[in-house]
This record gives structure tokens, sequence and C-alpha cells, in this order.
């Protein structure tokens, strides 16, 4: 009996353990001191980096394999991995990565709101947000900074218009948003007499604390969305318990993204079955114009126009911001200023409209060693980062293998024209990769990583201007594009269209772009030890045309879109020479930075097609494939063909593009000889398939690129992947050394806290860059916002320039008059050339 | 099928030889080529009707068409919204180009027929075992065929799923007649106490474990299938993922053992109080022909069924403790398939279930007539 009762205790014992096991939290790792919570990490591998004689990554080795993002820190802190790249936001995983004394990254780009249904229902139940007021007046009734703290941790940034905050647009206007910020700022008390009055006015009567409309309850339907990063949930639950403090009844219908996008997206908004939704964006890089976003998100004239939520806004914006919105998207303006001033227009239009309440700027994170460093971007992160292959290292050897872990990998059929899109696909795809220009990852500016220069000429009146000396940027009457360059391509001849030939007449652009390649261009090999050639440089031009138009052998519907889009801007390429390589580009796209406008004319011909780079001989083995009915690029094609799609690392496409390259190899087979016969030999091509077909024995796979990293293997079904240090990349590693961090400004005001009314006032502001003083010529402008003791806007102007780091505001006495008696609000903007993401700085005063 | 009286004189296991006239033969053929006939139509109309009632689930009746079209329209939106050369088009144009790109997408997921027509064509696939390309899915090799995509994972399904509930099946069975044999001893009552412990799931296991193992002791990984960058050489490839293995095994056995135990000892224990087991030993019977011949062998069926169900269960896999594991098996692809709404893969991983589960049952019958004497199948 006794040992029975032994048993029984063992075993509760037992079972207790387990359970208190399992719920434990992940265990701290080996105690390291943790970073203050709000400051950005790695900021010390700014330091210039010690000369290297390495070429190519850093790593000598790079194992990819599947890691979920509920264990990532502790995997990390236990040493088995050593960096998680894909995006963490949670506010535990912040308090996670810091205990464990890990490294991490912090990026912006999504951003989170809720969309009104503003339909008027074709059953007659009414429909407050019909009425703009009510919409406008949800912007008082959330407590922005209530969501940030509670939901995501204070890891975001309230928010109340589309324009990212960590993004260039957002520092052009801020001084106007600001302004606007404070009418739509919390402020509950307003938003309930103003949501009442609106109600009343709609025939709206409140009886026993409940708002009802001909008798019956106003029943709002929420759409909140349960998916995602799961944020969504405890804000839509938020902003309903907020709209039920006033009388409003709302049911909550919770889905997932599909679920809901059958109701907000695909649904008849007139229909009635929803009145909000809990809405995100994402933005995959630093955007430096955002203008496009009053179109996009307010007017029917939006990408999402198609919907009949999108075509119910028609009656809720004025057909002046409507036109304002599309001249903003369709850069009709001719100079900055003008631009601003549209800006400012639209940005007062959108609050007034309201079909949006922004909420918060969201900000992720990837975490990794402490003994690794990265640069990372302030969009896209590290995974979809192209220094990524350049700057990830140990920081105390050179060499080494490191782990990284991602949520998935090899999800799609990987091939460089229509293959996968995903970003675990995408960043294994990026260590193999180089490009003609890498975007800079604090700012999104381009920087050339293989051109020897670059000239960009643009029609006068175009407000385009320059950040970096790298382009030459010239402003000119008309780009008259000449006779022989490619416009278009005769499948059936196999050559290009020239303009001459399709514009007999003449053609001129708004753009034109020269970009010119050094000659040691061609001292670069591919993965396979291929080198580059010019060839490489014309298949793109032709793969551009060729499976979008009709009549090609490789022709596929799903691209015939695309190049119809891409025709509507195009004028032209001509290649002027072949060694240096130097290219003409011409087209009506353009941007206000010249070095977008440039590295979009690099690009638009470097080797690197939609998801990836590919050597010319790849592509016609896998062109010869589609011709011939076996494999196709796209799942459509693939899908509608019943053949597989075209994957250049695994599955059954291996065989049939080995056949190709060995008979493409067996024949010295040229592609598009018509053409390409002017750049290759018949030896050349037997070369390079044969050396394809090497690196297929090799590696078993014929993803060859021309990157720091060549993909060593890739286990499909074990989902990992090994990248190996590419010994002929030419680049020094440390080339990309100096993006380390983004230097992201602090600023801080000091002055006197009391200020006598008609007398002037003086404060002074600190910019600096980890202690010390942030260069002036790195400073594009210290702008400073007043506000009165009623919150209100009074006064913006510029701070005065005293010493490096160091600027004066000056508030006259005519200004300190005005302000009155009581207590105010000075605030500094502070944007810095070197980085996108603005300072912010207050101080609150008295006057008496 | 019908089970006639034990025959208390003779249950040696081998089965009494019978006379026969041809009549009877023929008698006995007919009987059980009509059992046989009917049984399958039977089998074959409830897979027919279990199937299409999984098209109509899987399709939400014909909804998930319509959550299908807000998904590609919410996509294309998304994806022309960063296209430069879209954006810079006049309105008209913009909506003309979408809406291409809509049809089209529309097209490839079959949208532009009816529902009815394509839950048809569906069955009529289905019932060939012609399961055609997925929807959106790709197999972990890049291929769209849904054969591809179920083939791939079959492998490390079997491997993690199958060797766990090989050593937990037999396992429980040996360790089960033992304790039958001892009842009320320490290790019965042990296990006993222990048997609670099933009461959890196996990824509730994995994760303690993984805790233990992975995170504290780092003597194991913490998932996947093999090590990154993973050995060259077969054998340390082989050992690699045994490695890999221990945990998911483990905890796959430890969330199961003692509860299998218990049951199949208690069912033992059963059987071991038969009369005929008493007279066994009273007519002192060694307990290893007691055991095997007058305990296991009248049980067989009973093991055999549970044995076949556990075949077959391999077939949809483990799917949370998979996800746990990172373990690359057909669980999370059903899932994935689910959650995607992929209808061809769904229909194949539920119609192959189906057909396996169909012809265990129609094979068991025949093989409880082969291991117990008492079985006559068609009667």
């Amino acid at each position: 009996m006794q040992r029975n009762r032994i048993l029984a205790l063992f075993s509760i014992l037992l079972i207790a353990s387990l359970v208190l096991g399992a719920c434990q939290s992940a265990p701290a790792a080996t105690a390291t001191a943790a970073p203050s919570e709000d400051t950005p990490v790695t900021e010390e591998a700014t330091e210039a980096a010690p000369q290297t004689t390495r070429v190519g990554g850093w790593l000598d080795e790079i194992g990819m394999k599947i890691v979920g993002a509920d264990s990532a820190i502790t995997q990390i802190a236990a040493g088995d991995i050593d960096i998680y790249t894909s995006n963490l936001s949670r506010p535990q995983d912040v308090q996670a990565s810091d205990a464990a004394g890990l490294e991490r990254s912090f990026q912006y780009g999504i951003y989170y709101e809720i969309t009104f249904n503003p339909a008027e229902f074709s059953d007659g139940t009414y429909n407050p947000f019909n009425n703009g007021a009510i919409r406008k007046a949800i912007n008082n009734l959330v407590d922005r900074d209530y969501i940030n703290q509670e939901v995501y941790g204070g890891l975001g940034t309230p928010k109340f218009f589309s324009f990212v905050s960590a993004f260039p647009d957002y520092a052009r206007h801020v001084d106007v948003i600001r302004g606007l910020e404070a009418d739509l700022s919390y402020d509950p008390e307003r938003a309930e007499a103003e949501i009442s009055a609106a109600l009343e006015a709609d025939g709206a009567v409140k009886e026993n604390g409940v708002w009802t409309h001909n008798g019956a309850p106003i029943n709002l339907v929420f759409l909140i969305r349960t998916d995602s990063d799961g944020t969504r949930v405890p804000v839509g639950d938020y902003v309903s318990n907020q709209l039920e403090s006033i009388g409003l009844t709302v049911t909550r219908q919770y889905g997932t993204s599909s679920e809901l996008a059958a109701l907000w997206v695909s649904g008849n908004a007139p229909d009635g079955l929803w009145h909000m939704y809990t809405g995100a964006w994402g933005v995959g890089g630093i955007t430096r114009d955002d203008s496009g976003d009053f179109q996009f998100f307010d007017s029917p004239d939006s990408a999402y126009g198609f919907t009949t939520l999108w075509q119910s806004f028609e009656a809720q914006i004025t057909p002046e911001y409507r036109a304002l919105a599309n001249d903003l998207a369709n850069a009709n303006y001719s100079t900055l200023d003008q631009r601003k001033a549209m800006i400012s227009e639209a940005l007062q239009a959108s609050a007034e409209s309201a079909l949006h309440v922004w909420l918060i700027d969201g900000q992720g994170f990837s975490p990794w060693q402490p003994n690794v460093s990265v640069a990372f971007d302030l969009a896209a992160g590290v995974d979809i980062n192209p220094l990524t292959a350049f700057t990830l290292r140990f920081d105390d050897r050179e060499g080494g293998t490191l782990q990284w872990g991602t949520p998935d990998i090899f999800v799609e059929p990987a091939n460089p024209i229509g293959g996968s899109n995903w970003t675990y696909d995408n960043q294994w795809q990026l260590l193999t990769r180089d490009s003609a220009v890498l975007l800079n990852p604090h700012t999104g500016i381009p920087l050339p990583q293989r051109l020897e220069s670059a000239e960009v000429y643009v029609q006068q009146g175009l407000p385009v201007g320059t950040t970096y000396d790298w382009v030459d940027l010239s402003f000119v009457a008309s780009n008259d594009v000449p006779a022989d360059a490619w416009i278009d391509w005769n499948p059936e001849t196999e050559t290009f269209i020239t303009v001459g030939e399709a514009y007999p007449d003449g053609l001129s652009s708004l753009v034109k772009t020269v970009v010119t390649y050094p000659s040691s261009l061609y001292d670069r090999t591919w993965h396979d030890g291929s080198p580059m050639t010019a060839a490489d440089f014309v298949m793109p031009a032709i793969m551009t045309f060729a499976t979008g138009t009709e009549g090609s052998p490789i022709y596929d519907e799903a691209a015939a879109g695309g190049l119809a889009a891409f025709k509507g801007g195009f004028k032209g390429w001509r290649i002027t020479s072949t060694n240096p390589l130097t290219i003409e580009y011409y087209t009506d796209v353009w941007t206000q930075d010249a070095e977008l406008i440039a590295g979009a004319g690099a690009a638009t011909l470097w080797p690197e097609y939609g998801y990836g780079n590919a050597g010319w001989h790849a592509i016609a083995a896998a062109n010869w494939a589609e011709a011939e009915g076996e494999l196709a690029y796209t799942p459509d094609k693939a899908v509608q063909a019943e053949v597989e799609q075209t994957n250049f690392v695994g599955g059954p496409s291996l065989e049939v593009l080995a056949t190709y390259l060995q008979r493409g190899a067996d024949e010295g087979y040229i592609p598009f000889a018509a053409t390409l016969g002017d750049y290759i030999t018949a030896a050349e091509a037997t070369a390079r398939y044969e050396n394809l077909l090497a690196f297929y024995g090799d590696h078993g796979h014929v993803w060859a690129g021309v990157g720091p990293y060549i993909l060593d293997r890739a286990l499909l079904v074990e989902k990992t992947a090994v990248l190996v240090h590419n010994p002929d990349y030419t680049d020094l590693a440390d080339k990309w050394a100096a993006f380390a961090a983004p230097k992201v400004a602090t600023a801080e005001i000091d002055g006197s806290a009391r200020v006598t009314v008609g007398q002037e006032a003086t404060f002074d502001v600190l910019v600096s860059f980890q202690g010390d003083a942030y260069p002036a010529d790195e400073i594009s402008s210290v702008s400073y916002l007043l506000y009165n003791a009623e919150g209100a806007l009074v006064e913006t102007g510029e701070a005065e320039l005293s010493a490096d780091g160091h600027y004066v505001v000056t508030l006259s006495s005519a200004t300190t008059s005005a302000l009155g008696t009581g207590s105010n609000k000075l605030e500094v903007a502070v944007v810095a050339i070197p980085v996108s993401i603005p300072a912010f700085a207050t101080f609150d005063f008295v006057t008496e | 099928m019908s089970v006639t009286t034990p025959d208390l004189e003779a249950p040696s296991g081998v089965p009494q030889e019978q006379t026969t006239s041809p009549k009877a033969q023929n008698s006995t053929f007919a009987r059980v080529a009509k059992y046989t006939l009917l049984k399958m139509v039977s089998i074959f109309f409830s897979v027919v009707v279990a199937v299409y009632l999984t098209i109509l689930i899987a399709n939400m009746g014909g909804y998930v068409d319509q959550i299908v079209r807000g998904q590609i329209r919410e996509f294309i939106g998304q994806q022309l919204r960063a296209d430069q050369n879209y954006q810079q088009m006049d309105p008209a144009a913009k909506n003309a180009f979408f809406l291409a790109q809509v049809e089209r997408a529309e097209k490839r997921y079959g949208l532009d027929k009816p529902f009815v027509v394509r839950s048809l064509t569906f069955l009529w696939n289905a019932i060939r075992l012609d399961f055609g390309t997925a929807q959106l899915m790709a197999s972990d090799t890049g291929s769209r065929q849904v054969r591809l995509i179920i083939l791939d994972r079959l492998g490390p399904t079997l491997l993690l799923v199958g060797a766990s509930n090989l050593i937990l099946f037999f396992g429980s069975i040996a360790l089960a007649l033992m304790l039958s044999r001892s009842y009320g001893n320490f290790w019965d009552k042990l296990i006993i106490a222990f048997s609670p412990t099933s009461s959890a799931p196996s990824w509730f296991y994995g994760l303690f474990l993984i805790l233990l193992f992975a995170a504290v002791l780092k003597w194991l990984p913490f998932g996947g299938m093999i090590d990154s960058p993973p050995p060259r050489d077969q054998w340390g490839y082989i050992l690699n993922v045994g490695k890999h293995l221990i945990l998911p095994t483990a905890a796959i056995i430890t969330s199961s053992i003692f509860i299998s135990i218990y049951n199949w000892r208690t069912f033992f224990l059963i059987y071991s109080s038969e009369d005929y087991v008493e007279m066994a030993k009273a007519k002192g019977l060694s307990a290893r022909d007691i055991q095997y011949r007058y305990i296991l062998r009248p049980t067989l069926p009973t093991i055999i069924t549970s044995f076949a169900l556990l075949v077959i269960g391999l077939w949809t896999g483990l799917i949370l403790t998979e996800g746990v594991f990172q373990w690359p098996g057909l669980g999370r692809t059903y899932i994935t398939a689910i959650g995607l709404y992929d209808t061809p893969v769904i229909v194949a991983i539920t119609i192959i279930y189906a057909y396996l589960l169909a012809l265990t049952v129609f094979l068991l019958d025949f093989v409880y007539a082969l291991v117990d004497p008492r079985v006559k199948i068609g009667e």
C-alpha cells in the first residue's frame, strides 16, 4: 500500500514537472550585457573595417535551414544558429533577444490601418461610415500611443497618414503632417461629441446608451484579421471597445486573409456585409516617392479600383482631390516646390475624406549572435537586402561557417524568368547575385556596384535632382531616340525592331541614360567558370520581349501584360560600344532621384532577370526546353500546357535542362542566332554549355550566378541550402563595410523652460550620432514646429546652423506675443542625408 | 462473416484439416465470391461518397471560389502597386490591364468553369488516381504535380511516424504481455501510475524534450531533418538523420507508450482469465506456450486490425509534431494545402487515405479468416 502511494506521488510529481518545464520561458543565454531597448544595435560597426585582401563574401560557407519564428531566439542563444533573417516584431521577442544579449536590426515598411466601407448600402440599411465626419472623428477616438505600447511593445510609431515615418516623403513634409496630426490626435470627448452630432444629423437616436437608427441598433461589422503577425486582433478589439464605449454596437468578425478578402476585396461593398477592416500594408524597400499613395488609397483610379469598395470612394472624395491624386501619381508637376504644395493639399484632403484611419508604423527586427555583423536595410531588413551578401560576417575572423535560420526555403520552383517570388527563396538567391547598382540600405538611393560612369539627360522642366556625385545629370530640351535603337522584337526573324523602322518620323523620350561599364567587366566569370560577355547583356533585351510577344516560340500569356505596361514608357536601347560596354536607355519613366533613373538604366540590361542572375547559356537551354513544350518558366503557362515549371535547382526540370545543355554543346547552338550571332561564336557556345553541365555534375543544379557565394548544394526535401565562398569574385570583401549600421541622428532641445511673452527666445538643438556631433554637411534640414497651449501648430521654420551638431531656433518677440500665456511645445525634425529616418525632439516651455 | 464457438479442445494454432466435397468447395467459392463482390461494391460506393463530401467540404460548397477570387485580386493589386510602369498608366488602361490579369489568374485556377462541373471533374480524376497539378503548392523538388508533392514528403513521414509507431506498437505489445503475466507487481503498478502522462500530446513532449536536450544540454538538434551544412558522405548523412530522429521519435513514443502498454496489458489480462487458459495452466503447459498459443493467438485479429489501422494512419502524418520539429512530413503538407485551399492536394491525400482504408477493411476480413479458424467469410 505504501509503495502504491509512493508511485502515485511520483507520477504526480513527474507530470507536474513536465507541465512546469514546458511552460517556462526560453532559458536566458549566457550572461551578456543587454543593450538598451531603444538603442539601435550594431552601431559600433560603423567604424572603418580593417583592410583585407579577401575577395567576395566574408564567409567560407553558409548553411541555411528552417527554423520556426517561435524558437529562433532560443536557437541563437543556444548557439544552434548564428542569425535568423525573417522579420520578428512581437514585444516578447524583443525582450528575449535583448535578455539573451543578441544583436538585432530594426526595419520599417509595414503599417497598420482601418479601412472603412463608406458605400451606401443597397438594402437601405444605415451606414454611419457613409458620413465623412464620422469617419474623421474615429481618428480622435483611438489612442495610437496606447496601441503602440500595448500591442507593439513601443516598437512602432503612431501614424496619421499613409506616408511611412521612416521614409523620405514623411521627412520632406513633416511640417505639414505634424500640423494635421494635431487635429487627428486622441481626444475621446471631442470624438464622441462629433460622432454624436453627425449621427443625430443622420437621424440616429441614442436609446439607453445605444445608438439606433430607424429603431434598430446601429450594428458595425468589423472584419478582424487573425493571421499575419497576430497584432490585428488586439488592435481590432481595442477599436471595437472604443466604438462600443460611445454606444455603437460592434460585431467582431474574425478571419484569415483569405476568408476576409472574399468580403472586403471581392465582395460587393454596397451589400453592407461589413463596415471596417483591419488593414496592413507593406513595402519591400525604402520608397523615395510616396506621392502615388493618395490615388492608391483614396481614389477609384487606384490599382484597387476594380473593387466595389474603391469605386464607392468616388462619392466620398471631391473631384478636385481625385484630380490632384491622379496628378501626383502621374508626376504632373515641374518643380519640387510645386510637388510639396500639391502633397500638402492632398494630405489635407486625405484627412478630410478619412477613408482610412492610419494607426501604426510597425517596426520589425532580425536577431543574430553578438559576434556576427551585417548591414540591414531600413525597410527590407536582412533577408532581402542585397548588401547582406557583402557584409555578413563574423566580427572576430574572416571566413568560417555561418548557420542561417529561415522560416522556409525552396518554396517554389526557382528560375530567373518566372520563378519563386518568396522572400525565403529570394534570400539564398541574393547571395548568388551581383548587380549593376545596389541600393543604399539607409536611404534607398542606388550606388554603383559595377558601373564606371552614368549620365542622365532629363527633359527640362522635370524636377529631378541628385544626392550623390556618381551620376552626371543634365537637362536638355529633348532626347531624340536614335534610329538604330532597339524598341521591339520580331519573333519571326529573331531580330530587334529599330526605332527607325517603328517610328520613321522619329521618337523622343523624357529621359536618356548612358551607362558605361569598366573593361574589367569581362574579367568576371559565372559560377560555372564561363566568362561574362556582351551577349549576357543582349539576352535580357531579347527576353524582355520574347516571352510576351505573340508568335515567339516561348510566348507566355502571363508575360504579355507586363510587357504591354513596360512598352508604355519604354523608348529604346542602344549599345554604342561593347568594350567598354556602353548602353543608352531611353524612357518616359522617371523619378525625382537621378540615381534611381541611372540605376534603372543600368539594371535594364544587366543579366539579372526578374528572379535572379543567369548567363545567356542557361537561359538558352531553358528557352529551348520551353519552345519544345517540355518546360515553362511561369506557373500559369506550366499549368496551362500541363508541363513542369522550369526549376534550376531541382526536380524533374533538371534532367530536361541537362538534355538541352548537352544538345547545345554538341551542336554549338547559338540562341536567337540572327541577333546573338553577332556576339557569340559556336565554339564559345559549346564551351559555355559544357561548363554548365560540369557545374551541374558538381553541384546537382544549374543555378550558376555571378555573386559572392555559390549555391553548392540544395537539399530540397530536407529544406537545407549550402552556399560556399566564390573565390573568383573580384571585389574586396570590405567594399560595403561602411554600411554596417544606419547613421540615425539623435536630437535634443535645450533652452529656458520659461519664456516671457513678447521677448525673443532661443533654443539650442543638439544633433548627434553615438554621442558625436552630426556633421553639418550630412544634415539636409533642421526644421522646427511650434505648438501653442491648445496644441495647434502656430509656426514652422528652419533652425540656424551654429556648428556641427548645433543648431539654434529663435522665436521672435512677435511669435512669443502671439502665443500668449500657457504651456507650449517646440518640436524639431532633423533630416539627415545618410539615412531616411528623421529624428524628432520636443521641448515644453511656459510663456508668462 | 461469422464467428463460431471457440474450440476449447484444439486451440493449437494449426487449422484443423477438413475434407470437403467438390460441391462444398463450389459452394464456398460462390459464397466467398459473392461476399467479395458485394463488399467491394459497398466499399467503393462509400469511398466515392466520402471523396465527394471531401471535395464539397474542401471547397466550402463552392464558397472557396469567392475566397480565391478575393485572394487573386488582392495579390494582383499589391503587385501592381509596386510596378512603376503600371502606376503611370491612365485609369482606364489600368483597369483594363488589371482585369486582364485577374481573368488570366482565374482561368489558371479553373474559376472560369462552374464549381459543380469542377467538383465532378475532381471526383472523376480522384477515383482514377489522376491527381493532376496543384493550384498553388509545389513539391519540395519544385514540381506542381500533386503526385510528386505527396511522394516528396512520403519518405520523411514514413521514417519518422513509421519508426515511432512501429517501436511503439511492438514495444507496447511485448511489454504488455510481460506485464499481463505479472499482474500487480511493481512494474505493473509503475506503468499504471505513468499512464496518465499520455493525456499530453506528442508535440507537448516535443517542446519539453527540445528545451531539455537542445536548448539546455545542447546534445541534440532543435529540429529539421539534417544538419546544415549536411555531411557529404552517405553514412554520415544516415547517422545525421538518425540524430535528428531521436527527439521527435522520443516525443511520439513518450506520449503514447504508457497508455498503450496499459491498454494491451488489460486486453491480455482479460484473455488470460478465460477458462481455456485456466485449463491449460491446470494441464501444466509452459508459460511460454500459454502466452503464445492460448493468449496471443486468439487475440491476433484485434492486434492485426490495430496494426493495419496504425499503418494506414501513418499516411496523414503528425501535423503538430512535424511542425514543432520542422520535420518535412505529409502532415504539414496536408495542413498547408488546407490553409491555401489547394483542393487537388487535399483531395489527393484524402482519396489515397480512403483507398488505403477501404483496402484494409476489405483485406482484414480475409486475414481474420486466415488467422482465426473460427471465422468464416460470407456466413
